[in-house]
């Protein structure tokens, strides 16, 4: 079992003062629902869990770490690997602070999805994986269903099911089978003008400027940031439709090339805001103008708009 | 930058960037004139003009 494995690992890495402490998934609130666990030391290990429900990116956790010199263990899936390549590529946390336990990854279950049919009140006991049926044994009884009728979005167009970077991998390496299509941004594109500006201000509109797209960001690594700053006021704090359109493309800007399309910002977002769509229009546009992968998917490929190439379709010239 | 702007559903021709030298000066005035025309054509802006607080 794979939460098994993961406690055997993560005892030995801290029995052996390999890490400081790691950062992986403990039991939520109900069985739909994962928080991150941080152990610390050995006894502590009992509170990791595997799920498959196991959603949040963890990251970007170790930025509450720069500075510190101290190795931490983190558990990634295929998608969540790739922030760590953003992390070390942007020099926020170096790689050698990082040990990475890789979990290879067939895609996780949408809790919201789930709950449409299934009573995901009780807590999460045990599941089961048969393959492509899951059943998952709960406090509030037991259900069985097809795990490709429950996916999170994301995982339907999942490139990297098996983390691209790791310094173990806990399971067999799974094959990328699914391709990208972007028909979520497709279908945005294909609508005329005033289609596409009402669909958004109806999105921007509901914006509350919580941040907590920013906040779970890996690619929002900045020590400052220009949406904290009062002086000078670059974008208005305000949370009204002008000023809300402005944060939304600035905040996409600012990680275009650098974005990782790991979705955590549409999935944190409490108003339902698909904010990772704006991300992914300018991922579709790079690939389409530079010839490029899903940043973080090639370590050796740096950030996009930072690379000089004589190529360069050059469109504002 | 543009494309950007676009997909969130401002005109195409709305925004224009141009990589112009200070010595090309011939090249500012075609610009211009053609960022002007078009706009024109468009008619005023209406999105994103709420008052700043």
């Amino acid at each position: 079992m794979l939460k098994e494995k993961i406690k055997s690992t993560v005892t030995e890495l801290l029995e052996n003062k390999r890490i400081d402490f790691v950062i992986g998934y403990g039991a939520g609130s109900d069985a739909g629902t994962v928080r991150p666990a941080f152990v610390k030391s050995v006894e502590e290990v009992e509170q990791l869990i595997w799920s498959p429900f196991a959603v949040n990116n963890l990251a970007k956790f170790v930025m509450d770490h720069l500075y510190e010199n101290i190795k931490i263990g983190v558990i990634v899936k295929g998608c969540d690997s790739r922030s760590v390549i953003r992390l070390v590529q942007d020099k926020v946390f170096p790689r050698e602070n990082f040990y990475v336990i890789g979990v290879p990854c067939k895609g996780i279950l949408d809790k919201n999805k789930v709950a449409k049919d299934f009573d995901l009140s009780g807590d999460l006991v045990d599941f089961t994986e048969q393959g492509d049926e899951v059943i998952l044994k709960t406090s509030k009884g037991e259900f069985k269903l097809r795990k490709e009728d429950y996916l999170l979005d994301k995982c339907y167009r999942c490139e990297t099911p098996t983390p691209v970077v790791y310094d173990v991998l806990l399971g067999e390496e799974v094959a990328p089978f699914r391709t990208d299509d972007y028909e979520d941004v497709k279908a945005i594109e294909n609508l005329s003008v005033e289609e596409k500006s009402r669909y958004w201000d109806k999105q921007f509109e509901k914006c509350i400027r919580c941040y907590a797209c920013r906040n779970v960001c890996s690619a929002c690594n900045c020590r400052d940031c220009v949406f904290d700053m009062a002086e000078p006021n670059w974008v208005g704090k305000a949370a009204n439709l002008s000023e809300n359109t402005a944060f939304h493309l600035i905040r996409a800007w600012h990680v275009a090339g650098r974005c990782v399309d790991c979705g955590e910002c549409s999935r944190v977002c409490p108003m339902g805001i698909p904010v990772n769509t704006l991300n992914r229009k300018m991922i579709k546009d790079m690939k389409e103008l530079f010839a490029v992968e899903t940043p973080g998917k090639n370590p050796e490929q740096g950030p996009v708009l930072g690379t000089f190439r004589t190529d360069d379709p050059e469109e504002f010239m | 930058m543009k494309r950007l702007f676009e997909f969130i559903g401002f005109e195409p021709g709305r925004f224009h960037a141009r990589w112009i030298s200070g010595s090309e000066a011939q090249k500012v005035v075609e610009t211009a004139r053609k960022v002007t025309e078009e706009v024109r054509a468009l008619g005023p802006n209406k999105k994103m003009r709420d008052d700043r607080c």
